[in-house]
């Protein structure tokens, strides 16, 4: 009698949990649909990360910058808030040239109101890093994108070991751009590698792109049990309420396998590891 | 105050150039003239063999066969007399370069109010001209009430400090003392009008009809009839402090801790008279007669000490190895301007939490570590032609500028564009004036699946080329790009995506025509 009261105690607490942890980050949505509108009728953003984390984005060539910067930017929009109102992008000055400035027309058709975003071009990787620290130490701003084509040297294990604890003790995120499969050993707490991805044709023009859509594995670390752990790949589209998982037509381009959905179908009860503690 | 330095070239010369300093003959400069080679500056070794200027040069090796001479280097010695006329600065922030009679050689000083931290104009004027004469200079000065005045005596008869009683004093000098041209000079000297008390009492209708208006000028700023001001080189700043050493210093590190007491002591000036500054130059006067100015900007007007000490800091960090203190520093001056009103602001406890006022202070620090134009924000243009529809504007810009109206966030417009359209091979599809099959770019095939357009987007032929702002710290272009007129011809943009899912945005220039080939850029990536 007494037994069964507390299996029933226990029961309630677990799920009470069970669903305070499954609520941060990887929307409950994709395993539930009725689930996806929120409160104001919008649909719940996935993917998004705690502040105060380092990220390296990493793109395979530099010719998919433009992806790679659309994803850093996806991230890092989520960590706006009227008190931390900015979000810095720096670049060394001299790659410019070759991966183009951030466009603010642009910008704006991506959801960013350009005055959030200040531009920064150095002159070195010395110089990068010393704003990324100066950038993150100010309580006003949300996250640091930067961005190097090449690898400098001087971003080695010991600067990036430097910059997480900064970002932990701050509350500003950094996420650092960077292209080629080599990996270096880094303090960041989560590696993402992107790549573009075929888009879903608008409708009404079949032959027409439609809008950004990212192939995302996240190669190192983990957010939430179960679905974003390392090494499992899927589709993201932006949109206007953030990251959603893909939706249906082609999804896929060439290379991807085609037999795993796009985002793992996992319980959502499986969801959620201490996110909130990722910070 | 009136400073003549008679023999400014040679001396300065003398300075810059060891060799010229451990001459023990006769040393002049020659410039050509006409064809001859004159002398035109001479030391003092050479004027007591004889020699003068104008004289011609193989003349003058006749007259003293041991001279030395150099070709003279007039804008060398003009730019080393400028800086030199900064660093006296030191005595008064009123300093100007008196070029009537020469481009070099004559200093003038407004003193007034600045004397008495040197115990007197006679002490000053002592002071100043000793410690000239240390360092090898020649030199003779006076003081007196007008500028005019000064400028004679000092030239004339270095009598130190006249007060009072001007039209006596100059009364026997030669006319030349007023400043004049030398055909006006010659012809007050051919009528007998040789002294400066000839001129008094004359009918001045009648002086001004034959020698020149500029005569009467002269003479009235000479007696003080007529009032005179100095132009300054440096513009004087509002607010002002400034520290003497016993003994120079050198280290960046006393530099800089100097710096910050003087921001202290600015700080409460400012606060006083209730304003704030956007910009602050500390001077730093070294014992060997120049100056260095470090100026730092701020994006909202300040004055808070530590603040304005970080921003110095990190400015000096970027100087690097151009800091050079020569032999020391003897007097650093710290110096606020473009002030403007500053309420009282509570710190501390109740202090209102401003992000925004945190991002101001963060890129202040970031521009003058990096320099103003390497932070910037976005600046939309009113203007169809994507590369001049973004503006960069330096975060600390003093007068942010009015943001005009963001761009229809429906066009397709790329996340990132190529500061320069850069030219493509494409490979064309079956329709003529559609939208390629495929590009090399950059020595890589890429394959379109899907593509959208044409939008075109005209040129705008109501704005000239160089009417329009380009946007910032893009280098020249290399010569052999293929280049296009940005402002001339009609562009058709595509938007593109291969393979890969990599989406492009290019255009054709000009419209399609059969005959010939047309030409292709890549212009920017979408995410």
């Amino acid at each position: 009698m007494h037994n069964v009261v507390r299996e029933q105690r226990l029961a309630d607490l677990r799920e009470r949990i069970a669903t305070i942890e499954r609520r941060p980050l990887l929307g409950e949505g994709m395993a539930l649909p009725g689930d996806r509108t929120g409160a104001g009728g919008q649909r719940n953003a996935v993917l998004k990360a705690p502040p105060g984390l380092l990220h390296e984005v990493f793109a395979d060539e530099q010719r998919n910058a433009g992806a790679a910067l659309g994803f850093a930017l996806g991230l890092a929009r989520p960590l706006l808030t009227p008190a931390r109102p900015a979000i810095l992008v720096l670049q060394l000055g001299h790659e410019t040239e070759e991966a183009g400035l951030p466009y603010g027309p642009g910008l704006s058709s991506f959801g960013f109101d350009p005055a959030q975003l200040i531009l920064g071009r150095l002159n070195n990787p010395a110089e990068l890093l010393w704003a990324v620290e100066e950038a993150i130490a100010c309580r006003a701003v949300a996250a640091v994108v930067a961005e190097v084509l090449v690898a400098p040297k001087a971003l080695d294990f010991t600067n990036s070991r430097r910059l997480a604890l900064r970002a932990a003790s701050s509350g500003a995120s950094v996420l650092l751009v960077r292209y080629g499969q080599v990996r270096e050993s880094s303090a960041a707490r989560l590696r993402w590698r992107i790549s573009p991805a075929a888009s879903q044709a608008p409708p009404f023009d079949a032959r027409a792109p439609g809008g950004a859509r990212f192939q995302v594995v996240l190669e190192k670390g983990r957010l939430g049990t179960g679905l974003l752990e390392a090494g499992i790949e899927f589709l993201l589209d932006w949109t206007a309420d953030g990251f959603q998982p893909a939706q249906g037509g082609e999804a896929a381009g060439g290379r991807r396998d085609r037999s795993r959905p796009a985002v793992h179908g996992a319980p959502s009860a499986a969801l959620g590891d201490g996110l909130s503690q990722a910070g | 105050m009136a400073l003549h330095l008679p023999r400014w070239a040679t001396d300065c010369l003398r300075r810059a150039e060891p060799s010229i300093a451990a001459l023990s003959v006769p040393f002049a400069l020659y410039e050509r003239q006409k064809g001859a080679m004159r002398l035109v500056e001479l030391d003092e070794r050479a004027r007591a063999a004889g020699l003068f200027e104008t004289q011609s040069l193989s003349d003058a090796r006749a007259v003293c066969p041991t001279l030395e001479v150099r070709e003279i280097d007039r804008p060398f010695i003009e730019a080393a007399f400028a800086e030199f006329a900064d660093w006296h600065s030191y005595a008064s922030p009123i300093v100007s370069v008196l070029d009537h009679a020469a481009a070099y050689g004559d200093l003038g000083l407004d003193i007034t109010g600045a004397s008495h931290l040197f115990g007197g104009e006679a002490q000053m004027l002592g002071k100043v001209t000793e410690r000239l004469e240390t360092l090898g200079i020649a030199v003779t000065g006076a003081v007196a009430d007008t500028l005019g005045a000064a400028w004679a005596l000092a030239h004339f008869n270095p009598a130190g400090v006249i007060e009072g009683g001007l039209a006596d004093v100059l009364a026997p000098l030669p006319v030349a003392a007023l400043r004049l041209e030398g055909a006006q000079v010659d012809g007050l000297v051919q009528m007998g009008l040789k002294r400066i008390g000839d001129l008094y009492g004359r009918d001045r209708r009648a002086l001004a009809a034959r020698f020149g208006a500029s005569l009467i000028l002269r003479l009235d700023q000479a007696l003080g009839d007529i009032e005179e001001r100095l132009e300054p080189r440096l513009p004087p700043p509002d607010f002002f402090v400034e520290r003497r050493f016993a003994d120079p210093i050198a280290l960046l590190d006393d530099v800089l801790l100097t710096a910050h007491d003087l921001a202290l002591r600015l700080s409460s000036d400012l606060e006083r008279a209730g304003l704030g500054a956007q910009s602050f130059h500390l001077f730093l006067y070294r014992v060997d007669h120049k100056v260095m100015t470090l100026t730092v900007k701020a994006g909202r007007a300040t004055r808070d000490p530590a603040h304005i000490s970080r921003l110095f800091a990190h400015r000096a960090e970027r100087l690097g190895g151009e800091y050079d203190a020569g032999f020391g520093i003897d007097m650093i001056r710290l110096a606020a301007s473009t002030t403007s009103g500053l309420g009282e602001v509570q710190v501390g406890a109740f202090e209102t939490k401003d992000g925004t006022a945190d991002l101001d202070r963060l890129y202040d620090r970031m521009a003058s570590r990096l320099g103003p134009e390497a932070i910037s924000r976005i600046k939309f243009v009113d203007t169809h032609i994507p590369e001049r529809a973004m503006r960069l504007e330096p975060a600390i810009a003093p007068t942010p500028s009015r943001p005009e109206a963001a761009p229809n966030p429906n066009l397709p417009r790329p996340l990132r564009l190529l500061p320069r359209p850069e030219a493509i091979g494409v490979i064309m599809a079956e329709v003529p004036d559609g939208p390629p099959r495929g590009m090399i770019w950059r020595r890589v095939r890429y394959d379109f699946r899907k593509a959208s357009g044409p939008e075109r987007i005209a040129a705008e032929w109501w704005t000239s080329a160089d009417l329009v702002e380009s946007s910032r710290g893009l280098a020249a272009p290399p010569d052999n790009a293929v280049l296009f007129d940005a402002g001339a011809v009609t562009r058709d943009y595509f938007v593109v995506e291969d393979d890969g899912g990599r989406r492009f945005w290019l255009f054709r220039e000009g419209y399609y025509r059969p005959e010939n080939e047309p030409c292709w850029f890549m212009h920017g990536f979408f995410a």
